[in-house]
């Protein structure tokens, strides 16, 4: 009897008569779906395909401009980051070594000069022109070595040569008052 | 009573049993599809950082050696140097010189230990685009001690005053410090 307590109970002439279950209300996921909606809106508009070679590196450092200049259309884009203690090339991330190395040592640089000569050549005839690299490096390296990946970039054939920065508009006020202190 | 109207009761059709309460639309394959959507493209977005360009299309850049990278083109324009060490024999001084063609030297010495006086060149740098106002072209001449952020922040300055084109050079002599 109390099992079907529940849901039945017999009345007089014998016979059963189930009770009504309540419908268990759905839960709404309108207002959900409306949060899902804008936020992919919003990340379709900052997506972006190019993003492996020149988004900002989360362990460095960058300098900051107040001009920007954007990148050639269509270009092919070699990237180079220069931590202050290692050197990477390309968007295969292959390690070359120290930034002191490509200054002292002289099978780093041919090594650099290398795999540039081959990125350069692997550029179509036709979009070489238009081949950019983009230096990432720290602020707080000296630019002795900046200029030793200029060269090389340079002395291959590439006729972009891009600064990867971070956009600061006030730097230069931030900076006179902070030297005024 | 004759003005008394009976309020009106819900209808007492037969075929209220047959209605069904509207039914919402199934989301399910939408939220699935958003979900699956949504990690894929934050996986993707980065903030994007700034650029900003040398280009050395117009310069007959060698071997990288000598003259330096981008050092080409040897018109006499503006030449901004910049320096860390101080060597008096050597004309050298820690902070920046800027050499107008045939003309005066501007020295821009440090304001502290590696404070350049920025505010002074980029007021300078706004008088001689008025007094070489048909040339866009400016070079930057750089000691390897010299910190890379001090370069960029130069450049942005030049590029901010209107010489857009802006070359890219080493020392033409090398120092032993």
């Amino acid at each position: 009897m109390s099992s079907n307590s529940q849901f039945s109970r017999k009345q007089k002439g014998g016979r059963q008569v189930r009770r009504k279950v309540e419908d268990v209300k759905n839960l709404s996921i309108t207002s959900l779906l409306d949060v899902l909606t804008i936020i992919l809106v919003f990340l379709i508009k900052n997506v972006s395909m190019e993003a492996v070679k020149i988004s900002e590196l989360p362990d460095m450092r960058y300098p900051t401009t107040i001009s920007t200049d954007k990148l050639l259309e269509n270009a092919t884009v070699t990237p180079i980051k220069l931590y202050l203690n290692e050197v990477i090339l390309g968007v295969e991330n292959l390690t070359l070594g120290t930034p002191q190395q490509l200054v002292e040592d002289g099978e780093t640089r041919a090594a650099l000069q290398n795999f540039l000569t081959l990125d350069f050549a692997a550029i179509p005839e036709e979009k070489k022109s238009d081949a950019c690299l983009i230096v990432q490096a720290d602020a707080n390296l000296p630019c002795g070595y900046i200029t030793q990946i200029v060269s090389a970039g340079t002395s291959v054939g590439y006729e972009n040569i891009y600064f990867a920065t971070l956009e600061d508009v006030d730097w230069l006020r931030t900076y006179s008052s902070a030297s005024v202190r | 009573m004759a003005g008394y109207r009976r309020p009106y009761r819900p209808s007492e059709a037969r075929q209220q049993k047959g209605q069904t309460a509207p039914q919402e639309p199934n989301l399910v394959p939408i939220m699935n599809l958003f979900i699956t959507i949504i990690p894929f493209l934050m996986l993707m977005i980065t903030i994007q950082v700034s650029l900003l360009a040398l280009n050395f299309a117009s310069d007959s850049t060698g071997s990288g050696g000598g003259d330096g990278p981008g050092g080409g083109n040897q018109d006499k324009i503006v030449e901004i140097h910049l320096m860390i060490k101080q060597h008096d024999d050597a004309g050298l001084f820690p902070g920046m010189e800027v050499r107008e063609p045939d003309a005066e030297i501007h020295k821009l010495p440090w304001l502290n230990e590696n404070v350049y006086d920025y505010t002074r060149l980029n007021d300078l740098l706004a008088q001689l685009k008025e007094k070489y106002s048909d040339t866009t072209e400016i070079a930057v001449i750089v000691h390897p001690d010299v910190i890379y952020d001090t370069l960029v922040r130069t450049i942005d300055l030049c590029k901010t005053n209107g010489f857009v084109t802006v070359h890219y050079r080493n020392p033409k002599a090398v120092y032993f410090y």
